[in-house]
């Protein structure tokens, strides 16, 4: 690091000449950060450690399947890929619908490897993707840092990066998803702008607006950088700080990467149509303003300028104001709606877009879900964004913003906890590298010699341009004398080396037991504390795969669509893209109405095998019964008339699955499908739902239309191949009655004869 | 055996109704126009409501039965009743001549009678009576409305049901808003004049460092400590727990109580305060006696504010295995 800088660091007291051992210090900041990214990628590997290499969740098994394509068919069919396997009959424009990135990150490592003869298989960069690149993130939140600070605060900053839960629970390895490559982006991305807001610099906007593309083509978040970066800009220019430099950076970050961000199929437009993306546009305006009337001011005698400004500023306000109201009237701008209003009107989504609000990460998070994503940092956080205040220069305005901005989405939404973390970490090391730059010194302050002691540190103290002007800034108005007691020094130190330790062991024990389960393979203990593998998914996929025909449709809940495409590799109806909101309906209704009416839908969507999870007797929570209200809930959103949450209630308000349960609920199709035969399970009368800790009726219900084709071995995957048309053009029903030795009604056979069985022993009575 | 007086009542009515027919239905028409209602509703009484749904029917009625009065209390009715006044009128300005479908409200003030023949013990209750074509019982049971509380646009769900249940397509158009437009306008125009005017005192204080300080580190330990969780999902401030004591911990590691969440927040920001005092406020005091003790002090509050935090997560979440002495939960 530069010299002049290190010298006043109390740190570099340790060594009596600074610049003799500035090599020492480089090579040591080299082997530091290559610890931190080594400790950042081991402690994401427990979930290999313990399991496999094997990609977890949903959302991977779709870039997975994906990633393989690509590899396969190369860039350009990838990027014109029809996807004619999943959303059946629809299919899906996957090139043009998904975020590249990390499918091309993936990629050109597979082929990097291939070329320097390494042939590694695909899977295995897929699942440490995410691991390799928090190595990455820890440098650029180190880069980000050394700028806010000096490189002490960088390193911390990057240690805390590597292993702040809030981070690993998205990026262990096998969670192949877009945020495993996405944080490294906005983390350097950042890095970067702020490297071009100090610079002025070109160049630096240039390159930020590269990553920002980069950003754009892996994660729909990037939105998250189109609105900080104007927003900080935007809070410069009312604060007066308007200067040439940002103007460049603006500038050129802009116009370079909405560019760029519009090669992007998926993105296309939508950077000069939707109302998310209107901030940086309408922020690039302005700067393009203030430059203008900067430049008249060295031009144009002050009074002149003035009324000239007055009626400048007047003239565009009306006529932006009239453009924006004319273009959102007309539908050129879209209204204000979607995912990311949802952010704002925290009901919306919940009223409109059932969908959304049905994802439990998009749920609002509870305190404890901070701490224990964040632990010590949350507490340090506050602290670190006041010390930002105590000098502001420009860059410190950044962090301010971004944590406000961030605290906010992150408490409206749990999966935005990731975009906190950042900030946290950096904010965090600010404050702990404070602490330590005091605390740490060597040299204590002489108590005789007060006054000339305080003088000195006065003029040793860090004096960036601006801290001439802390504008009487709490707390930092007396001199810096430093600390006199050793033993003062050691506490605090003492402390704070307890803290970090703890922070350390804390963020050990989160990942080992929240973040490293692959959900695809669930794990329990025994009795005896031994572990034992639930591989329920894998067996059903895999039987899918083995003993179904290669262009076989499954109908699931949207959830397990991208597992069933990507394990079992067979058509679904519908998966977890989400982007046709009928279709999903359709499956909905199919669960939620009964016999007659779903099977009318799968035969006309030609289903020939039906897939329920259910978790009553493992008491696996995460099952389709405790979904079924979403999916009812959606249904309803389309066919009002047909599907009513209501009718799945109680009288008295409750959703039963026992003898209680309504009779919308028991001749449901996922009632039927989750509890068919599980009486047989147990002694009469006993049979029991772990998840819902209910007694089920004696009477198992029947299926007349699906069959049963196969049951994993704790249950939770069932699986029902729906019956052909009958041979002898019966329906279903009283062909089922027929085989139960029932004898068929003659007239009143039909669809109306389910009680048919017993009208015909009424006649033969008669 | 008591099919047959039933049968012959219905055909001895059904004889007179055909008679009056035409008339029931001017009749109700007029009513309409006459009465003291919302335009375009018929106000009912017990008897009102007999004539109009005796079968047969030439035309479908929508009948709201309410209880408006004061006296029970009803907010939903009192709710519901705007809806549906917009609904009658919508359909009242379209067609003069209510086309063959008819609004109706029965406050259950002018009549007990029906509510009781009908077993209602709960208002408000939409339903409607489709006209009778063939003589079926079936066709005479009237259409319940599967009311919604939380609707907050019950007229256009009222009306969706209607054109699904009837042959009559029935639009809303909802009158537009005046009065916010002109309290928009007229706040906008006040804020602006205000802060012009106010500009020179407020300057000073919108410059002020500490004061943006202040507002930004509210701001995140508001969010935090889970205060959008608790704005999102309503939670009570404590509740009332068994013995009669107060709980203001909720159980669980995914749920909050009010209390609890400011309870955190304030830790946080002790524990903030105690961090900034330590790195910005004692290197700058003067005396070294002074400095040592506040340094042992604010260290003793951090230790103690964060073992604290420690229990009180683990609390939350009972196989958390880490703990930080003195407080050992």
């Amino acid at each position: 690091m530069a010299s002049p800088k290190s010298q006043q660091k109390p740190t570099s007291t340790l060594f009596k000449d600074p610049a003799a051992t500035e090599s020492v210090r480089s090579i040591l900041k080299v082997l530091i950060l290559l610890t931190i990214a080594a400790a950042a990628v081991a402690s994401r590997l427990f979930s290999v450690i313990r399991f496999e290499s094997i990609i977890h969740e949903f959302d991977p098994w779709f870039n997975f399947r994906a990633s393989k394509y690509l590899v396969k068919h190369g860039f350009f069919d990838f990027w014109n890929w029809f996807d004619d396997r999943t959303w059946y009959p629809l299919g899906r424009v996957t090139g043009g619908t998904l975020y590249p990135g990390l499918m091309v990150t993936s990629g050109a490592i597979w082929h990097f490897l291939r070329l320097i003869s390494f042939p590694v298989d695909i899977r295995n960069i897929c699942v440490l993707l995410a691991p390799g690149f928090s190595g990455l993130t820890a440098y650029a939140t180190y880069l980000f840092t050394a700028e806010m600070k000096d490189s002490s605060a960088g390193l911390l900053a990057a240690a805390f990066m590597g292993i702040a839960p809030g981070y690993i629970s998205r990026s262990v390895a096998g969670s192949y998803d877009n945020e495993a490559i996405a944080i490294f982006l906005l983390v350097f991305t950042f890095y970067l702008w702020i490297k071009a807001a100090k610079l002025g610099s070109a160049m630096w906007g240039g390159l930020c607006a590269l990553f920002y593309f980069y950003m754009v083509s892996a994660w729909g978040g990037y939105v998250f950088i189109t609105n900080l970066i104007p927003l900080h800009v935007f809070v410069l220019i009312l604060m007066g700080r308007y200067s040439g430099r940002i103007y460049v950076a603006y500038s050129s970050w802009y116009a370079l990467g909405t560019l760029a961000s519009m090669q992007i199929p998926f993105v296309g437009f939508l950077p000069i149509r939707t109302s998310e993306h209107m901030a940086a546009l309408g922020i690039f305006g302005l700067i393009q303003l203030v430059a203008f009337v900067d430049f008249l001011r060295g031009q144009v005698p002050t009074k002149q300028f003035n009324t000239l400004l007055r009626a400048i500023v007047i003239l565009i306000a009306v006529v932006s104001f009239v453009g924006l109201v004319t273009l959102t009237v007309t539908g050129v701008i879209a209204p204000w709606s979607g995912r990311f209003y949802s952010l704002w009107d925290t009901g919306y989504a919940k009223i409109h877009i059932p969908i959304i609000a049905s994802v439990s990460e998009h749920q609002p998070t509870a305190w404890p879900s901070f701490f224990f994503d964040l632990n010590f940092l949350i507490w340090l956080f506050p602290a670190g964004v006041y010390l930002c205040f105590r000098q502001l220069r420009d860059e410190h305005v950044f962090i301010i913003v971004y944590s406000v901005m961030s605290s906010y989405f992150a408490g409206v939404m749990v999966r935005l906890m990731l975009t906190l973390t950042p900030i946290v970490c950096v904010a965090a090391a600010i404050a702990v590298s404070s602490i330590l730059d005091a605390y740490l010194a060597i040299d204590s302050p002489d108590d005789q010699d007060d006054e000339s002691d305080a003088k000195k540190s006065k003029k040793k103290e860090p004096a960036p341009p601006t801290s001439g002007s802390t504008g009487g800034f709490l707390s930092s108005t007396a001199p810096f004398i430093g600390i006199y007691s050793v033993t003062s020094k050691a506490m605090v130190v003492g402390s704070f080396t307890v803290y970090l330790i703890l922070f350390v062991l804390h963020c050990t024990w989160v990942t080992s037991n929240a973040y490293s389960s692959p959900s695809v393979v669930l794990a329990s203990r025994m009795p005896d504390g031994s572990q034992h593998i639930i591989d329920d998914f894998r067996e059903a996929y895999y039987w899918l795969r083995k003993n179904t025909a290669y262009d076989a449709k499954i109908a699931s809940w949207w959830d397990y669509g991208y597992q069933i495409g990507g394990m079992a590799d067979r058509t679904t109806l519908v998966d977890n893209n989400t982007w046709n909101n009928t279709h999903i309906a359709t499956v909905g209704k199919v669960m939620a109405s009964n016999e007659e009416v779903s099977y009318e839908i799968l035969r006309k969507h030609e289903v020939d095998y039906v897939l329920v999870i259910f978790g009553g007797l493992l008491g696996y929570s995460g099952d389709d019964i405790n979904k079924f209200l979403w999916m009812v809930r959606i249904a309803e959103g389309v066919w009002p008339q047909e599907v009513q949450e209501r009718k799945f209630f109680t009288a008295r308000g409750e959703y039963k699955i026992d003898h209680e349960a309504t009779d919308t609920m028991k001749n449901s199709m996922m009632y039927k499908m989750s509890y068919y035969k599980y009486t047989t399970m147990f002694p009469p009368g006993q049979a029991q739902d772990r998840v819902r800790g209910a007694k089920l009726p004696a009477e198992g219900p029947v299926l007349h239309t699906v069959e049963e084709a196969f049951t994993s071995e704790n249950w939770i995957v069932r699986i029902y191949k729906v019956k052909d048309l009958d041979e002898f053009g019966r329906d279903h029903f009283s062909a089922t009655a027929f085989d139960a030795g029932k004898k068929k009604t003659g007239k009143k056979g039909g669809l109306a004869g389910r009680g048919s069985g017993k009208k015909g022993r009424r006649l033969v009575r008669a | 055996m008591r099919l047959l007086p039933l049968l012959a009542t219905v055909a001895s009515l059904l004889s007179v109704t055909v008679a009056q027919k035409p008339h029931k239905y001017t009749t109700f028409t007029e009513l309409s126009a006459s009465n003291k209602g919302t335009r375009g509703t018929v106000i009912l009484n017990d008897q009102l409501f007999n004539e109009l749904t005796l079968p047969p029917r030439n035309y479908t009625s929508v009948v709201l039965f309410t209880a408006l009065d004061p006296r029970f209390g009803c907010v939903l009715c009192r709710d519901f009743q705007g809806e549906y006044d917009l609904v009658a009128s919508n359909w009242f300005r379209d067609h003069p001549k209510h086309d063959g479908l008819l609004f109706t409200v029965l406050d259950f003030s002018d009549g007990k009678a029906t509510f009781q023949k009908l077993g209602m013990s709960t208002a408000p209750i939409l339903m409607l009576f489709p006209p009778t074509t063939t003589g079926s019982p079936s066709e005479h049971m009237p259409l319940k409305y599967d009311m919604n509380p939380n609707d907050p646009s019950a007229a256009e769900s009222v009306a969706r049901w209607l054109s699904s249940q009837t042959k009559h397509a029935v639009k809303i158009t909802r009158p537009f808003n005046y009065v916010k437009l002109f309290t928009l306008i007229f706040g906008l125009v006040g804020t602006a004049t205000l802060s012009k005017l106010a500009y020179p005192y407020l300057a000073p204080v919108m410059y002020s460092r500490n004061l943006w300080a202040a507002l930004s580190l509210v701001a995140v330990l508001l969010f935090t400590s889970g205060h959008m969780f608790n704005h999102i999902r309503k939670v009570p401030y404590v509740v009332q727990g068994r013995n009669g004591g107060v709980s203001y911990i909720a159980g669980g590691f995914s749920n909050q109580f009010g209390l609890e969440t400011q309870i955190v927040a304030v830790v946080y920001s002790v524990l903030a305060f105690a961090t900034i005092a330590l790195c910005l406020k004692m290197p700058r005091m003067e005396s070294a006696g002074k400095q040592k003790v506040a340094v042992m002090a604010w260290n003793l509050v951090l230790l103690v504010l964060f073992s604290f935090l420690m229990s009180l997560f683990k609390m939350k979440n009972g196989s958390y295995p880490f703990f930080l002495p003195p407080l050992i939960a």
